[in-house]
């Protein structure tokens, strides 16, 4: 399967695959503010007929701007496609895109505390670890795990002509300010 | 511009007050002050009061109102800019998009030069793609406020958009001279430069990107994009080996990528199956853990170099255990050859496995080369699931060949061996599906979803083969195993925009000749389309300020042609074959009391309802198919009569188009 970098034109095909693997959906355009404002960290995977088979979501938290971190949104692969590597390697992307681009010191994602394959996946595999536990997290009230994951392997393995000196980056910062409507219409 | 009735400062500083309650979302407090102005005889009448009244209420979802306050605050002080914007953003938020740029336009007439006016105005014109009227206000605002870093972009963006590429560029590249170079990590000019670089390369002059990259590449913080830009440079300029060079790279960070091998063909002019085989075998040995080389290796051989090649992807493949082994192999399919060495490889397997444990009889048979001596091993045996993995992969083979009865009697002696794994019951359900036998098939996959009910993908096959098989009601049922409890499942979808789901309904509907069900179906997936064209609005000005701008045209791009999704075409099909269907024979009201006399008593109410939607008049049907039709090119237009091989209609539908 081919992985690459997601564009514009894969998001309603994301939300496809995420409608057919997760309980956890959401509208187009919450699609588009992650491919709109970090269009480098979404990956997919994709079959020979460019059907989007795997994708991971990825944003940054802006919420800490001396300490930027990255976060999964959401990671899935669909079923007859599984224990090919792919979730595996559509986050090692992400992780080293968060790295690259916005200079990120980690990773953090939530995860069912039922999900054998995903914990397995995160903590065996890509050595994240347990920074919490969120009680009734899910819409169904089972408990999430929040995970994170150091990005330092990546820094180091970086390319190193770029200078590690971090600037506050001033544009919107949430999610919801993407749904807020230009109210300021009159402007003295 | 003064209001023709100003308000004394005591009313003005209320008047104030209800614009920032409007901000602020205080839409109750903007109301009192609003009572309070409009309380006093004198200003009982202002109009810009009653406006802001107007445009607070609609803000409270009393619509209605809105319109009769804005509408009279306007006819009371028709040369207020207040006025007229405050009727165009409420047309806007209505979605009359054409309606509202004419009320901006007003309120320009008496106040040219307000920005945040003119600013909205250009947000529409961008939206509806008045490109030409977006160019002109975007110079208006530039020129109005030539210091903001947006007025640069938005300005330069016009003319991008319009294809004018050299004023386009120079705007930018005098933007980026006004731009001192920051020492530091800097995502937003590094963008910008991308941005730049990708309008100059749309002007068609490589050279001239290729050397803004090289001069800008250290500041450009998306490596991917960078590397990827100069590789396709260096290859469109012929420079080849720089273009393997930058390839090579990027193979480093992601070896799973198929471009990059593909351009590294180009890069090396490789033109027979055999040089790329041979180029592919060096990046299977150069990334041993990666699966792309080792796969696309097995499209450029053919005959015994296929044979030894496929038979260690396969072993390996039933070794560990990998379930998309077919899915993975199925595109070589196409070629006969291949299918017969795989079909006598799993053969061979099939015997030496059960006989000695191995993948071949002779277990002294591998031979490896080293240092040119040749060495015997034994093969070691295999785990017991290998067998398992066999079968398993020989049903789907067969089931791909369309040999029913031998691969069910794979699949049924896969499930006699491990009767707990999934994947099995999945594969008899589609073997089933393929045949035709929707029921059967529906029942296996039923049986899959128990035994693993956690898991939403299969969750969502059971959903599926319940819909061919036109059981709504148990297919909604199933799905509201992962729905939002409280809200009804298809209520819940719909407001996911859970397309599939929503077609599969309407085709069902179809098929039962609900045709009233199966438009309303169609209807709520043409309304997520439209949807998905309004979420741009928010982005216009979002992406200025993120400087995320690739991605906008992306974004912009993608709108243009947002219903030539296939999901759509599904959608409008199903839909225009109700329609001609209703037209080619109208429902009579003996269908209608048919329906009603066969349904129960209880259900009659709601029938009633139904054929109420299903009964269509023919303008009507005209109108409403060509409003699908016209999404559709001819292209489409030529697939659609082919798969319902009904030209009749297929010219029906274009005589309802034109
Ligand atoms: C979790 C999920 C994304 C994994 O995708 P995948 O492509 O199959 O994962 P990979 O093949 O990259 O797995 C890498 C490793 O993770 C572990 N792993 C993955 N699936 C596993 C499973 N079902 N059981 C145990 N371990 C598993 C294994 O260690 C595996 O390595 P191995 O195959 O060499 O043993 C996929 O199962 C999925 O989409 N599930 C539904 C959606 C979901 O739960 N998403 C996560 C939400 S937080």
């Amino acid at each position: 399967m081919n992985i690459r970098c997601a564009r514009p034109n894969d998001l309603m095909n994301m939300q496809h695959c995420n409608l057919l693997c997760l309980p956890e959906n959401y509208q187009m355009k919450y699609y588009f503010y992650h491919g709109l404002s970090w269009p480098q960290l979404s990956y997919v995977a994709e079959d020979d007929k460019g059907r989007i088979v795997g994708y991971v979501l990825a944003k940054m938290e802006e919420d800490s701007e001396d300490n930027p971190h990255g976060h999964i949104t959401s990671l899935a692969v669909k079923r007859s496609y599984r224990r090919l590597g792919l979730a595996q390697k559509l986050m090692e992307q992400a992780a080293r895109a968060m790295v690259e681009c916005f200079q990120a010191k980690y990773v953090s994602l939530h995860v069912r505390k039922s999900n054998r394959a995903a914990l397995n996946l995160y903590m065996n595999t890509l050595h994240f670890t347990i920074s919490e536990i969120e009680p009734k997290y899910y819409a169904d009230g089972e408990d999430a795990y929040a995970m994170r994951r150091e990005l330092k392997s990546f820094e180091e393995s970086k390319s190193d002509n770029n200078s590690v000196t971090a600037t506050e980056n001033n544009g919107i910062t949430t999610a919801s300010a993407v749904n807020v409507n230009t109210n300021a219409f009159l402007s003295n | 511009m003064p209001s023709s009735n100003p308000l004394p400062p005591k009313e003005n500083s209320l008047f104030k007050r209800i614009l920032r309650c409007y901000e602020h979302k205080q839409y109750k407090n903007g109301l009192k002050f609003a009572k309070q102005i409009l309380s006093n005889p004198k200003y009982a009448e202002h109009g810009e009061t009653l406006a802001m009244k107007g445009l607070t209420l609609n803000c409270l979802g009393r619509k209605e109102e809105a319109y009769e306050y804005v509408r009279r605050g306007l006819r009371n002080d028709l040369k207020s800019h207040v006025c007229w914007h405050v009727y165009g953003l409420l047309q806007r938020s209505d979605k009359k998009y054409d309606e509202a740029i004419k009320c901006y336009r007003n309120a320009l007439k008496w106040e040219k030069d307000n920005i945040q006016i003119l600013r909205d105005l250009s947000l529409l014109q961008v939206q509806m793609r008045d490109l030409e009227g977006y160019r002109d206000t975007r110079y208006h605002l530039f020129m109005l406020r030539p210091t903001q870093r947006v007025s640069w972009i938005g300005f330069a963006m016009a003319y991008h958009l319009l294809e004018d590429y050299e004023t386009a560029l120079n705007i930018l590249e005098t933007f980026r001279k006004t731009q001192v170079p920051s020492s530091g990590y800097d995502f937003e000019h590094s963008e910008f430069l991308l941005y730049q670089n990708m309008v100059i390369r749309e002007s068609g002059a490589f050279e001239d990107a290729l050397k803004h990259l090289q001069t800008n590449k250290d500041q450009i913080y998306d490596k991917v994009t960078s590397q990827e830009t100069f590789g396709c440079l260096y290859l469109k300029l012929g420079m080849y080996e720089d273009a393997k060079n930058e390839f090579n790279k990027l193979l480093e960070r992601n070896p799973e990528n198929i471009d990059y091998y593909y351009k590294l063909h180009d890069a090396e002019n490789l033109r027979t199956d055999q040089e790329k085989y041979e180029m592919i075998c060096k990046y299977r040995t150069k990334f041993p853990r990666a699966l792309m080389p080792r796969r696309m290796i097995l499209n450029y051989v053919s005959g015994e170099l296929f044979r030894s090649e496929i038979d260690d992807y396969m072993r390996r493949g039933f070794h560990k255990g990998i379930p998309p082994l077919f899915v993975d192999l199925k595109s070589l399919y196409k070629d006969k050859e291949k299918v017969k060495i795989i079909e006598d490889l799993l053969q061979s397997y099939l015997v030496a496995l059960k006989t000695t444990g191995c993948f071949s009889l002779n277990r002294y048979i591998i031979i490896v080369l080293i240092f040119e001596i040749i060495f015997l091993a034994k093969e070691e045996k295999q785990p017991a699931s290998a067998i398992l993995w066999v079968y398993y992969y020989m049903a789907q083979h067969y089931d791909f060949l369309k040999n029913t009865p031998k691969a069910l009697e794979f699949i049924d002696t896969a499930i006699n061996h491990t009767p707990t794994l999934i994947e099995l019951f999945i594969i008899k359900g589609q073997i089933y599906k393929h045949a035709g036998d929707v029921i059967e098939a529906y029942k296996w996959i039923d049986e899959a979803q128990a035994l693993d009910t956690a898991d939403r993908y299969i969750n969502y096959k059971c959903a599926k083969y319940m819909l061919r098989a036109n059981l709504l009601k148990e297919a909604e049922e199933i799905c509201s195993k992962f729905t939002r409890e409280g809200v009804s499942a298809m209520e819940n979808l719909n407001e996911m925009q859970c397309i599939w789901f929503q077609t599969e309904c309407a085709l069902a509907y179809q098929r039962l000749e609900k045709w009233g069900e199966a438009l309303k179906k169609c209807h709520e997936i043409d309304r997520h389309f439209s949807e998905i064209i309004e979420d741009q609005f928010d982005f216009h000005t979002y992406c200025m300020r993120k400087m995320t701008l690739r991605s906008y045209v992306g974004l912009l791009r993608l709108e243009d042609v947002l219903r030539s999704h296939p999901f759509y075409f599904r959608a409008a099909q199903c839909a225009i074959q109700v329609y001609l269907r209703l037209y080619d024979r109208p429902l009579s009201d003996i269908d209608t009391q048919q329906q009603l006399n066969t349904a129960n008593m209880a259900r009659i109410c709601k029938k009633k309802k139904e054929s109420k939607n299903d009964r269509v008049r023919l303008p009507d049907i005209c109108t409403k198919s060509r409003y699908y039709c016209c999404y559709l090119d001819e292209d489409s237009f030529s697939r659609w009569s082919r798969c319902t091989r009904r030209p009749d209609l297929w010219c029906i539908a274009l005589f309802a188009c034109n």
